[in-house]
């Protein structure tokens, strides 16, 4: 693959192009060169010293960690400005937040904003580390399973805490042994239990966190080809369907991060007790 | 398993899951709540406002009600009130016009009454002149024909008597 690309860069000229392709060259000859190169990636490659490796090694938890770091900013520098007439920051991330608000409890009911925090949070978290694959010299952090695991870990146990608190232990044991009616129910339960903890606790957060991955992890590859089909193209002619891959990459992360809190809100609302109990908890002094 | 190994990195993981409940802590703490708590209480302030807006309105319809009813009073009042003026004006009027004509009536009495008094007294007057000119008259007569003294008896008795037959 390198090879067609060296030879069409051949009779191109012009030092961005060289330095450009030599990153994506060097990107391709990696040993794990599914991803367009970030700073981190170019430091280690430029002075390979024990630094640069151990930014390297942890290159996901930077870029996470700025994101966190964003975010946290201007969400909280935005809550600071409280007035009657929100300006400026204030008004963009309170239409965000209501937006999420509105969403989760249409989902979830009018008991719903307790949960729009987390799911917001998820939201724009996943969100931005989803984006900031497309910003050159960065990398999304989710396009490593470890960055994905770690968010559903949290989701699953923020969805079976809330489980726990809302339908109370009793009942949340019982929803795990699979609701036994009769003896053949109470016979079940062994096989009840083993399943639900396996779904619940297994499947929620591996399916979370693999589709995530892999569709981040894919967008990123789809990137990459893209850059060095540009770069092999004649005229560069490639760069058209390398924007129409940014763009895809941009409405793709913006999908995932929706599926991701979509189907964060709708196992909550799994675990959230069933219409009738809502009503007696209603009516009952209620938590 | 060996796909999972070389992907999932438990320390990586342990340090996600870390920073991303740091940051819905935090989040939730210093932004969440406060911008969903500040965005309710704005809309029941606005809520409120609304609801006051219309009370205010239907207020003031009543008041509008009321005042329409008070000036619809007012304005009968005032009416009323011209009405009587005027009629008040045409009585006077009609009492100027009575005792004006009354009084144009005694005078015009009173000047009958007088002329009639002048009337009789210009007539005694002129019975009293007649008198003394018949005096002077029959002096005169006397003066120039005492000669004649049966004739002249005859003529003073006939001219007194045709003065008595004019009487």
């Amino acid at each position: 693959m390198a090879d067609p690309i060296h030879h069409e860069t051949t009779h191109a000229t012009g030092a961005i192009h060289e330095a450009v392709h030599e990153v994506v060259q060097h990107a391709a000859e990696h040993h794990e060169a599914h991803e367009l190169p970030n700073w981190i990636t170019l430091l280690n490659d430029h002075f390979d010293t024990g630094w640069t490796h151990f930014l390297h090694q942890w290159e996901n938890v930077i870029f996470s960690g700025a994101i966190a770091c964003l975010i946290s900013l201007v969400a909280i520098r935005a809550a600071k400005k409280d007035t009657l007439i929100p300006m400026g920051i204030r008004n963009f991330v309170e239409v965000l937040f209501e937006a999420i608000e509105a969403f989760v409890t249409g989902i979830l009911g009018p008991h719903g904003t307790k949960h729009a925090p987390f799911l917001g949070t998820l939201f724009f978290y996943v969100l931005l580390q989803n984006w900031l694959g497309l910003v050159p010299f960065m990398k999304s952090p989710t396009s490593a399973w470890s960055t994905t695991v770690a968010i559903a870990l949290v989701t699953m146990v923020y969805v079976q805490i809330t489980g726990i608190r809302e339908q109370g232990v009793w009942h949340y044991l019982k929803h795990l042994a699979g609701n036994p009616q009769n003896i053949f129910g109470i016979i079940l339960i062994p096989l009840m239990l083993v399943i639900n903890l396996i779904l619940e606790l297994g499947a929620v957060p591996f399916s979370l966190s693999l589709r995530l991955f892999a569709n981040i992890s894919s967008e990123d590859r789809l990137l990459l080809n893209f850059a060095q089909l540009t770069l092999g193209s004649p005229f560069y002619i490639g760069f058209f369907f390398q924007l129409f891959g940014n763009m895809l990459a941009i409405i793709f992360s913006l999908v995932q991060a929706f599926v991701f809190m979509l189907l964060s809100t709708v196992y909550i609302s799994l675990v959230l007790p069933h219409e009738d109990h809502e009503h007696e908890a209603e009516t009952a002094p209620a938590h | 398993m060996d796909f999972f190994k070389q992907n999932i990195i438990p320390g990586e993981v342990i340090v996600q899951l870390l920073a991303f409940l740091i940051v819905f802590w935090a989040l939730r703490k210093m932004a969440w709540g406060p911008i969903l708590s500040a965005l309710q209480e704005r809309r029941d302030q606005i809520k409120k406002e609304f609801d006051r807006i219309e009370t205010a309105k239907k207020e003031i319809e009543t008041l509008k009600a009321e005042y329409a009813v008070h000036l619809q009073k007012i304005d009968d009042e005032a009416r009323s009130k011209l009405q009587e003026a005027v009629d008040e004006g045409r009585r006077i009027a009609r009492e100027i016009q009575d005792g004006a004509r009354k009084e144009s009536e005694q005078t015009f009495q009173k000047a009958k009454e007088n002329l009639e008094v002048e009337f009789a007294k210009a007539r005694l007057e002129l019975r009293r002149e007649i008198a003394d000119l018949a005096i002077n008259v029959s002096a005169r007569i006397l003066k120039e024909e005492m000669s004649d003294t049966k004739k002249q008896e005859a003529k003073v008795l006939g001219i007194i008597e045709e003065l008595e037959k004019a009487r």
